[in-house]
């Protein structure tokens, strides 16, 4: 990476591996369309005439911006969508926590999916949404050689792992924290038998 | 020079797709546990009135506009499965049918009852999308007030004389058939199982 731009094999692996995760969040969206249109009233931000309409338009946002981001040339327009539609749903999520209403589903896709909502992820989407701001800055053109073959395919891969392993991280935080204060009161209850 | 540097380049891929699967594999198995450690009975909040203590009476009038008591001794003997869902909770409707399979197979003793609060124009879509209409479906806020629910679905367990006997977040099958069994056993919930004698901890 230079000052004047990002690498291209950078970006591009960002990129793909972005459009990887919309791709991804808006087939588990649309494999059961009526447990995300719940998800979103969950959220109590959008009125329950627009669920549907809000519903339809997040997911072919997600599919639009998953298809655009996977072809090369399709400029910054994409990456500002992707990270815009991260901001929102950073956003839901804050005000809801900020409302009292941790207890809510996420709606999201991955492990999370069916946990309460946290802090962290909205710090794991505002994280995204600026790594899709990095991929919509202009490329600084260098020759590509075979090996940039390589490290655009590994790059993603590991991106795709990683990413999957530190959501399931995110999403056992919870059970974690259930399983340790549980241990205290267990000693606690021990001791007063005692 | 440059051939040593991709060699080592591709070796150091190599091991880092290695690694990111070794960890993603890592954080697969620590769910698996999680599952396992966790009580497989239902989750029993620490607030809320307690098992063994009466259950508040209330009489309410359900969707069909017919008056349903719930608490308080009933004479025909039979326990009450309270369950408290509500439309914008995806588990409740996946657990809607087990619900109504569970109190079917118990239909001698037990008699369900749904439960659920808000305006009742937000529950038209949900009843007669899920058919509710037959079932026994009661919307009141002081009823989850008085049982200080949560998260949904909740289910109590309430028997013939009106003394709760389980309650807990009921996600599935096995949570709700826990709730029967800790009151076919007299324990409370399954933690309170877990930790009236040390050696249950082991078995469960």
């Amino acid at each position: 990476m230079t000052a004047a731009g990002v690498d291209p094999i950078v970006g591009a692996a960002l990129r793909t591996a972005l459009a990887l995760l919309f791709g991804w969040a808006a087939a588990h969206k649309l494999r059961d369309m009526a447990a995300f249109r719940a998800a979103v009233s969950a959220y109590a931000l959008v009125p329950a005439g627009a669920l549907s309409v809000v519903s339809v338009l997040a997911v072919s946002t997600e599919i639009g911006v998953a298809v655009t981001l996977a072809w090369p040339s399709s400029g910054s327009l994409s990456a500002l969508w992707a990270a815009l539609l991260l901001l929102i749903y950073a956003v839901a999520v804050a005000v809801n926590l900020l409302r009292g209403r941790a207890h809510i589903d996420c709606g999201c896709v991955g492990a999370a999916g069916r946990q309460p909502i946290t802090w962290a992820l909205v710090v794991r989407n505002v994280v995204l949404s600026s790594v899709a701001l990095v991929t919509g800055l202009p490329a600084s053109p260098r020759s590509l050689v075979w090996i940039d073959a390589v490290t655009l395919v590994a790059a993603v891969a590991a991106l795709a792992l990683l990413y999957a392993a530190a959501d399931g991280v995110l999403a056992h935080a919870p059970q974690l924290a259930r399983l340790v204060a549980d241990r205290h009161t267990d000693d606690h209850v021990e001791g007063a038998h005692g | 020079m440059v051939e040593a540097l991709i060699v080592s380049n591709l070796l150091l891929w190599a091991l880092v797709l290695v690694l990111a699967a070794v960890v993603f594999a890592l954080v697969r198995q620590i769910g698996v546990l999680h599952e396992r450690v966790a009580p497989a009975g239902a989750l029993v909040g620490r607030s809320g009135p307690a098992v063994g203590t009466t259950a508040p009476r209330f009489d309410l009038t359900d969707w069909t506009g017919l008056p349903r008591q719930i608490g308080g001794p009933r004479p025909d003997g039979k326990s009450t499965l309270l369950a408290f869902v509500s439309p914008t909770c995806p588990v409740c409707k996946t657990l809607l049918p087990v619900l109504e399979s569970v109190a079917h197979a118990e239909r001698r003793r037990v008699r369900l009852v749904l439960a659920s609060d808000g305006p009742r124009a937000e529950h038209e879509a949900f009843v007669a999308e899920q058919r509710l209409a037959d079932r026994v479906y009661v919307l009141s806020t002081e009823l989850g007030l008085a049982y200080q629910v949560g998260k949904l679905p909740y289910a109590v367990l309430i028997d013939g004389d009106g003394v709760i006997r389980a309650r807990g977040l009921v996600n599935t099958r096995e949570h709700l058939e826990s709730l029967f069994e800790a009151m076919e056993r007299g324990v409370g919930s399954v933690q309170e199982y877990l930790t009236r004698e040390p050696g249950n901890r082991r078995v469960a």
